[in-house]
């Protein structure tokens, strides 16, 4: 970085073009291998996609200039995101198929924006963020089941109830660390979801059915959704409420790693002695990202659970912890993009690999072992601050 | 007027190991002193229970009228003391600006709901910082302001002292406590570094120093107030002259000195 | 009463001795290599399954099934749990040996689901559980009119053989000497020109191999096997050497049986208590790791600053 020209800043017109065309390329994409049926097709494209990350590391002046294009016309990479996150029901049509990838892409990529506020902005183990979107999916069932409590009434409900609940499994990360407190998270894992299984009231583990479908203005999410004579299936209202959610955590993420307390978490991960040093209350910010985490998990678990009017507690195993893990770990820790693609790209592509829908865990493992020995900074590494200095 | 910083009868034992037996010393406003004495004599040790690293078995410790024994490290930094590392321990995958503004962290107040539901006062904060980070990157020795956007790893040896004083300043500290700030600096850098420590006791005449230093030019350079401890003990203190001519101080720490050079 | 106290005393002494074994191993590669094996349950899981699949292949190649090709397939299953806990080392572990703790062990728990997802799709039906007889049958003698199976006393009589064996090779033995050293200060032991490879080697095998004995009598103790037991196994293992203190070899026996008392307990005198007894199991491992991070019997190390 330092001492080499730095990139041109793109003019506005080239940068209103790059921030236009480069996220219709990237949707195109999605589009494409949400299509494509198994087979030569989905290898084409992930072949495609293989060169397109080998680009990106071999001329680092792309990501460099797609940055550089996207700050100088803000307005115009947000507006363009945002009308093609809505035009998207209408491409896919009626497969419903597609639109249930998406929503589960999406509640991941919200998981996994939870996971990175302790995996990769402080370095901190949590194998119990599976418990926390499981606490999320219980309280707010159980209250709309028992109690009729509409669904916009329990996500703020279950969302505190979680974060009760991180803050209790942050309280022993005062006390230890690494592989004591990976253990102390899995140890909650495994109670919280043993304690679903066993209970009466959480129906055991036959689990909670019937949860009702939630409504807005009048219309109930489980009708179609008609926007200007186009009929979308139910499933496009929750895809457009978890893509709201999607936009909440960018926006809590992006908004904690940029203050202060990002960087305390920043200097948490780098050398805990030395930030103890600067005056950061060490324990305090520990539990505080479990907090964060369990929060914005509990937010995914709520949609979840309307989404599919049944839960049960095979639905949030330490396997799911450890998916949500792969995603941050691949997509690149501290990197919100990359998190999000990590999410989107592991959802959807064990889906399209029919062949070897069976070797699903098999093909996670490898990639996390894979992942870690040849590219520990995931696809996308985590980049510098900038406070809108020259490069 | 009274002491800034007040040790009294500080002991630390690790097991059976004695780290400290019962030293004081103490320092006062606008004063620098030397802590001098052989690798292992404890005056690391001292610095991490003044800052609350470590939890002293017996003592007090006593900072601008307030005791901080045992209090947390968070508490001591926000009352006013900043440290540096002997073995400079950067933020090592952070640039040289986010190091300087996480100095900063006591003297910021942003909190999880702050950032979140009002994102301009974080951003107002966060631009405050680094406007005044750079300020602290420009003034002392070397060129750690051209070098903002490294990160902090990637820099020379002198340049990662230089960076963490700069760090421990950035906390507008009271006191300074600096852990051999000239170990890897050649004699030009050590001259630049006795300088910068002279030209902030001119800016700011009330901010104390205690340093920790092996290199005997820059404890020539603050001769007022030297500390000589071997093996935990404090075993002499005066100004440079009076504590180089004990025979102790010789026999423990210069006269091995002297033999090496 | 005297009768089930006497059945569950000698229940939790099993079971405490599978747990200790297990703990062992996760104690031993914890303070030679400073990493935690997550995927060291999941290694010693898969001795029950090699243990039937080769019998399997002795009684197809050379007719006649029945025991003694079961007591042929366990030292060799030993053997091979042995070498594969080497292997692992070697292509996965020892590159996270300097990076930071959480890559290791996140790298183990995906070595974990490899191991288990292997299990499923080489071994036929893999995701079916197997029936895993009882190594050896019948009762050995009576205490109170309780019937002690030599079972249980097999289990006691390997535990203890395997530990004393253990103890002497790590006092005595030059290997065993340099493993101890390489535990005590990596860097020192380095310094003193102990070759790194041949002590992780050793250090693998042995706990491997232990492993599987452990998750032998585990399989046998249950009657049967399947793919994913390991994960439970290495998850109480590693509990029960966290309890005890890693790192430490009487620690690692004490967090067997308190563990296994634990659940025992939890079974004997509580209500529905068999179904809550990972509850209570886990409870007690966040109650220690929060008042005694150290583990009970661990040293507490101070970190130099």
């Amino acid at each position: 970085m330092q001492g080499r020209a730095s990139p041109d800043v793109p003019g506005i017109a080239a940068a209103t073009v790059f921030a236009i065309a480069s996220q219709i390329i990237g949707a195109a994409f999605l589009y494409l291998i949400l299509r494509v049926d198994g087979g030569w097709q989905v290898v084409g494209l992930l072949a495609l996609l293989g060169l397109g990350f080998y680009l990106l590391e071999r001329l680092p002046w792309i990501a460099d200039y797609a940055l550089a294009s996207f700050a100088r016309v803000p307005l115009v990479a947000m507006i363009t995101a945002a009308v093609i996150v809505l035009a998207f029901p209408f491409f896919v049509g009626s497969n419903t198929y597609i639109l249930h990838l998406l929503i589960v892409a999406e509640l991941y990529a919200v998981l996994a924006l939870a996971l990175n506020f302790q995996l990769g902005s402080a370095n901190i183990p949590n194998f119990a963020t599976g418990a926390s979107y499981g606490i999320g999916a219980y309280v707010s069932a159980l209250l709309a089941i028992n109690f009729g409590v509409s669904f916009w009434l329990t996500l703020p409900v279950a969302a505190l109830a979680a974060t009760l609940f991180g803050f209790i499994i942050g309280i022993p990360s005062m006390r230890t660390r690494d592989t004591y407190l990976a253990l102390v998270t899995i140890a909650f894992g495994v109670v919280v979801q043993q304690l679903l299984n066993n209970f009466s009231w959480t129906g055991g583990p036959n689990g909670l059915v019937g949860i009702p479908a939630p409504s807005l203005f009048g219309h109930s999410f489980a009708d179609p959704l008609v926007i200007f004579g186009w009929k979308l299936p139910s499933q496009a209202n929750f895809y457009y409420l978890s893509a709201a959610l999607v936009v909440v955590a960018i926006v809590t993420a992006h908004r904690l790693h940029g203050s202060r307390i990002g960087l305390a978490w920043n200097a948490l991960r780098a050398d805990e002695i030395a930030a103890k040093a600067q005056g950061i209350n060490v324990a305090w910010f520990k539990v505080l990202a479990f907090a964060v985490d369990a929060f914005l998990a509990a937010f995914a678990g709520t949609i979840y659970a309307f989404y599919v009017s049944y839960i049960s507690p095979d639905n949030f195993t330490f396997l799911v912890s450890v998916t949500i893990m792969t995603m941050v770990i691949v997509g690149g820790m501290d990197n919100i993009f990359g998190v999000i693609v990590g999410a989107f790209l592991l959802t959807i592509l064990p889906e399209k690999l029919r062949a070897f829908a069976d070797y699903r865990l098999l093909f996670f493992g490898v990639v996390i072992i894979g992942f870690l020995m040849i590219r520990p900074q995931g696809l996308f590494p985590q980049r510098m601050r900038r406070y809108g200095g020259e490069p | 007027m009274s002491a800034l910083l007040k040790v009294e009868n500080l002991t630390m034992r690790f097991g059976g190991l004695v780290a400290l037996n019962d030293v004081s010393l103490s320092i006062d406003k606008g004063a620098v002193l030397a802590v001098i004495g052989p690798n292992g004599a404890g005056k690391s040790t001292l610095f991490n229970v003044v800052t609350g690293v470590y939890r002293p078995t017996s003592g007090r410790v006593t900072f601008d009228g307030a005791e901080i024994t045992d209090r947390p490290s968070y508490e001591v930094v926000d009352r006013g003391i900043a440290r540096t590392f002997q073995s400079s321990r950067l933020f090592s995958d952070l640039s040289v600006l986010d190091n300087v503004i996480i100095g900063m962290h006591t003297r910021t107040r942003t909190g999880v709901l702050t950032a979140l539901f009002r994102p301009g006062a974080s951003r107002r904060e966060m631009a405050a910082c680094v406007e005044k980070a750079e300020t602290l990157l420009k003034l002392g020795s070397g060129d750690l302001f051209e070098q903002r956007y490294r990160p902090a790893g990637t820099l020379a040896q002198a340049d990662r002292r230089r960076l963490e004083i700069a760090r421990a300043l950035a906390s507008q500290p009271k006191l300074l406590l600096l852990d051999e700030p000239s170990v890897g600096m050649d004699d030009m850098e050590t001259d630049a570094l006795v300088a910068d420590i002279t030209r902030l006791r001119v800016q700011n005449p009330a901010l104390s120093v205690i340093l920790i230093e092996h290199d005997m030019r820059v404890v020539e350079a603050f001769p007022q107030h030297v500390t000589c401890i071997d093996y935990g003990s404090k075993i002499a203190e005066g100004d440079f002259a009076a504590v180089r001519a004990e025979p102790r101080v010789q026999e423990a720490y210069l006269g091995k000195a002297v033999a090496h050079a | 009463m005297a009768e089930l106290l006497v059945q569950q005393l000698v229940n939790w002494i099993t079971l405490g001795c599978i747990y200790a074994l297990l703990a062992i191993g996760f104690s031993l590669i914890f303070g030679v290599l400073n990493v935690i094996h997550f995927s060291h349950g999941d290694v010693a899981m898969t001795a029950p399954f090699i243990t039937l699949a080769l019998a399997q292949a002795l009684a197809t190649a050379l007719g006649a099934s029945g025991p003694a090709w079961l007591v042929l397939a366990v030292p060799v299953a030993v053997l091979a749990v042995g070498l594969i806990g080497v292997l692992l080392d070697k292509v996965v572990i020892r590159r996270f040996r300097d990076a930071p703790a959480m890559m290791a062990l996140v790298a183990t728990v995906a070595l974990g689901i490899v191991i288990r997802e292997l299990i499923r799709h080489l071994y036929p039906q893999g995701s079916n559980p197997h029936a895993f007889p009882r190594l050896v049958s019948g009762m050995a003698f009576e205490i109170s009119g309780v019937a002690i199976s030599w079972f249980a006393l097999l289990v006691v009589v390997l535990t203890v053989a395997l530990v004393a064996m253990l103890f002497v090779f790590l006092r005595m033995t030059p290997l065993g000497l340099r493993i101890r050293a390489a535990s005590e200060d990596r860097v020192v032991a380095r310094m003193m020109g102990i070759r790194d490879a041949r002590v992780f080697r050793a250090t693998f095998f042995i706990a491997s191999a232990i492993g599987a004995i452990a998750g032998l009598l585990f399989a046998s103790y249950a009657g049967v096997t399947r793919f994913d037991f390991g994960v439970m196994a290495g998850l109480l293992g590693f509990s029960a050497a966290v309890i005890g203190g890693l790192g430490s070899m009487p620690g690692a026996i004490l967090g067997g049986l308190i563990i296994a008392g634990i659940e025992v307990l939890a079974q004997t005198f509580v209500p529905d208590g068999a179904s809550y007894r990972l509850v209570f199991v886990f409870l007690l491992v966040i109650a220690v790791l929060i008042f005694r991070p150290a583990g009970l019997l661990g040293r507490t190390v101070m970190e130099k600053v």
